[in-house]
């Protein structure tokens, strides 16, 4: 793992040699950015900007040594950024995915790629899921990788696919081509309130995490929080064996018969800093779940019930119009209190989480080790869809044969706490 | 319901708008809040409420309506004695921030919180008798009345706390200053106004500074530096830019130096047209340690705090993260620490930290007010010879 002490390392040492023999210093790493658009708060330009003009971190303002040398956007809307970046940091846009991982060359002419399939103008299907093309993108980069005899580290932003399917082709192309791939949300990576991690090897009685937003786009974080949460148990990830998603007073009635434990969902509520309804009114503070305001302020709320195949059991609550943040709670063995934190996003323009997130990635540039598995977030984009298939399957519970995705987690926490 | 066994307390408050200082404390003891995964009710029961301006937006009335057991009371002594003739609760929170109260030549509202620690003392004295009282913020505006007010705690022997909620806030990251550091300077960059926020920011740094090799001694001098001045200070290097830059990379709310993009580091161009009005307070302790707060509206919205410490080649730093409801939340629960230390206070008898902690940040905002109403001079402050010892414990949110 890149720390401060190594990074500060590499680079009085890389310093020296070149201020002793400066033809011996290496190339900085050369970087493609593919995005969907490129327009000021898009995922793409608050992520890519980090590569261009640095981000804090550790309480230094770090620049990668790192250039971006190519850049594709698939879409143009009003405010887009693209050719003004060409312009002031010498890069080029190029028309396709193909001509800028190869910088309009014959061969592939980058070390990383970086995919951030996120914002832009693209239809939803019947789930509501939004079709953002990131299959697609990838699937050209790999043409470039086989066709060119090479392949580099790629990152893909959030889940990776809205379809499973497409998703785990993505995950078996890195492993036959024998690439790193990250990918993923913040929510592991930020800060969190209070700066905990789940003992490794802890033995989960219940789960639960609670989230707001619209699907498919903030449910894929309140689950990605929750995977990096739970992975960490005893045995490992072991993947999903059912899941089924319920909406309305049908999530009331879950709770009623037990089927989520409302003594968790106070704990991840005492996290919350954004509660609603009376708190907005005049201030006070709430106990959203005693007081029995959750129901009347979560006028349409969606539970996601993943049955893990170790027999874990966990729960995704979206609570729009209750709170506005995202908050885990749980319950281990041998421990008397229940665990709880909040996943901290920090706030607008700065979006300092995705700086957070972008060192990671930076992290596998630089070392071609993915500090986390990328089966986390294939497991999450399948639990996502197969929850969305269920909404409109009638809610009904799903076998999910095809989520057997096991993984360990890294031993080192991964979020931010330096 | 009260119970005997419970401490009773008396809320004595200036105003009680939504979002004022006494709304989020009081209710913190009404209502309860989210603390260590639960919703915490405080073992303890708050039985009076003085509140010095019920104005068009009070809620202090509809919080009587809606917790019987609580009287709302005319005078402070009412709310002290219950009515009867004698001190009649076992605490009282004192919040004297917010209200119309006027202001005096040198910019200081004048909020009187000496008045009513007067009047809380009377009724101590009175009664032959005296409880635990938590101060909200700084002491007095005015130095004299601050030291008075430690002075009488001392002689009447009842336990004292006071102060921001900076010190016992997050903090990212969450890390505390190793007891006994060896520090050469520390700087905090912040935001808000003098005689305001500029105390918050005093304890973001003394919070931090106290933990130093041999405690702390006291500060000799102060000198402010506005709008121009500042500029000449931070280009003639009167404090570390190192160190300024180290704190503004742990802020969340840096202003974007330039159009179309969201997170950049500015020049110090780019800082001159972002902050049109920067003030600085540096100050020297007893000890040799050189400190800095720096308020620097339009570029940040946070509290950060970097320091030079003896064996780390880098700057150590960190934010004291409040979670503002500027919109952004709903609940200013950085109050939930200061609320939960204060409740041990009443439960134990004892202060978590230190009162002479608030009681030098109080004198030090006055000092750093005087040398700006004195032209930005230097200004001995021989007051503020005040040692103490910090806290083995930390007492930052943590859990």
């Amino acid at each position: 793992m890149l720390t401060r002490r190594t990074f500060l390392q590499t680079t009085l040492q890389t310093t020296a040699l070149a201020a002793a023999a400066p033809q011996n210093k290496p190339a900085s790493k050369r970087i493609a950015i593919i995005g969907t658009i490129y327009r000021l708060q898009s995922h793409a330009q608050h992520m890519g900007d980090r590569f261009l003009v640095g981000y804090p971190l550790d309480g230094a303002w770090h620049m990668p040594d790192m250039k971006v040398v190519s850049l594709y956007v698939d879409q143009k809307p009003e405010g887009d950024l693209s050719d003004a970046r060409a312009k002031e940091f010498g890069l080029t846009v190029y028309p396709t995915i193909a001509e800028a991982l190869r910088c309009g060359g014959k061969e592939l002419a980058v070390d990383a790629v970086l995919i951030i399939g996120e914002h832009g103008n693209y239809p939803r299907n019947e789930k509501g899921q939004i079709l953002y093309p990131r299959y697609e993108f990838f699937q050209q980069c790999v043409e470039v990788f086989e066709h060119d005899g090479r392949a580099v580290p790629v990152y893909n932003d959030k889940h990776l696919s809205y379809s499973f399917e497409k998703a785990k082709a993505m995950v078996d192309a890195s492993r036959r081509l024998r690439f790193p791939m990250l990918g993923g949300s913040s929510i592991p990576v930020t800060w969190r309130l209070p700066s905990i991690d789940l003992p490794m090897g802890c033995e989960i009685e219940d789960a639960l995490m609670v989230g707001e937003g619209g699907s498919d786009p903030m449910d894929f974080h309140a689950l990605e929080g929750l995977q990096c949460m739970v992975e960490r148990r005893k045995g490992g990830e072991t993947g999903v064996k059912a899941v089924q998603l319920l909406q309305g007073d049908a999530v009331w009635k879950a709770g009623d018969d037990g089927r989520y434990s409302k003594e968790l969902l106070t704990a991840a509520l005492s996290r919350s800093d954004t509660p609603l309804g009376l708190t907005v009114t005049d201030g006070r503070t709430q106990d959203l779940v005693g007081s029995g305001e959750l129901q009347k302020l979560a006028k349409n709320p969606a539970a996601y019930f993943i049955e893990y195949r170790d027999g874990l059991k966990a729960t995704m609550l979206m609570l729009d119009g209750a709170i506005r943040d995202f908050n885990f709670a749980t319950r281990l063995k041998g421990t008397p209190s229940m665990w709880s934190t909040q996943f901290l996003l920090t706030p607008d323009p700065n979006v300092t989480y995705s700086a957070c997130l972008m060192h990671k990635a930076e992290q596998m540039f630089e070392t071609g080790v993915a500090p986390y598995p990328i089966d986390r977030t294939l497991l999450v984009s399948g639990i996502l869809e197969s929850c969305l298939t269920s909404k409109v399957q009638d809610h009904a519970r799903l076998e999910t044969p095809h989520l057997k995705v096991a993984y360990k987690a890294p031993q080192q926490p991964q979020y931010a706490r330096s | 319901m009260a119970n005997s066994s419970r401490p009773k307390l008396a809320g004595v408050v200036t105003t009680y708008f939504r979002m004022s200082h006494a709304q989020h404390i009081i209710d913190r003891l009404l209502d309860g809040y989210g603390w260590n995964g639960t919703h915490h009710h405080p073992p303890m029961d708050l039985v009076s409420l003085y509140v010095d301006q019920v104005g068009t937006t009070d809620f202090s009335r509809e919080r009587g309506k809606r917790h019987p057991e609580l009287k709302l009371c005319s005078t402070i002594a009412e709310a002290l004695t219950l009515g009867g003739s004698k001190l009649a609760v076992d605490g009282v929170v004192l919040v004297g921030e917010h209200g119309n109260y006027p202001r005096n030549e040198k910019g200081q509202t004048k909020y009187p919180r000496w008045e009513f620690f007067e009047q809380i003392v009377k009724v101590y004295r009175d009664s032959g008798k005296s409880v635990p009282l938590f101060n909200d913020k700084h002491l007095s505006w005015n130095w004299e009345w601050a030291r008075k007010m430690y002075d009488t705690s001392r002689e009447l022997g009842f336990a004292f706390m006071a102060g921001s909620s900076l010190p016992v806030t997050w903090r990212t990251p969450s890390v505390e200053m190793p007891l006994g550091s060896r520090i050469s300077e520390a700087l905090c960059v912040c935001y808000g106004g003098v005689d305001s926020y500029d105390f918050h920011g005093l304890e973001t740094v003394q919070c931090m500074v106290e933990r130093r090799r041999g405690g702390e001694t006291g500060v000799k001098w102060i000198q402010a530096y506005r709008g121009e001045k500042f500029w000449d200070a931070l280009r003639d290097g009167v404090w570390p830019k190192a160190l300024m830059d180290a704190a503004l990379c742990r802020s969340h709310t840096l202003t974007p130096a330039r159009a179309g993009f969201n997170d950049i580091f500015p020049t110090t161009d780019d800082m001159r047209r972002l902050v049109r009005d920067p003030v600085a307070y540096r100050y020297e302790h007893a000890d040799g340690l050189k400190c800095t707060m720096l308020l620097m509206n339009g570029l940040v919205k946070d509290f950060n705090f970097a320091a030079f410490v003896e064996g780390s080649r880098t700057p150590w730093s960190t934010q004291m993260y409040l979670p503002m409801p500027d919109g952004r939340t709903t609940l200013a629960n950085f109050f939930s620490p200061l609320v939960n230390n204060f409740e041990k206070m009443y439960l134990t008898g004892k202060p978590t930290y230190p009162v002479e902690r608030t009681l030098l940040t109080t004198g030090l905002t006055a000092a750093g007010v005087e040398s700006l109403f004195r032209g930005q001079t230097k200004f001995e402050t021989p007051h503020l010879d005040i040692h103490y010892q910090p806290t083995k414990e930390s007492t930052f949110w943590r859990t």
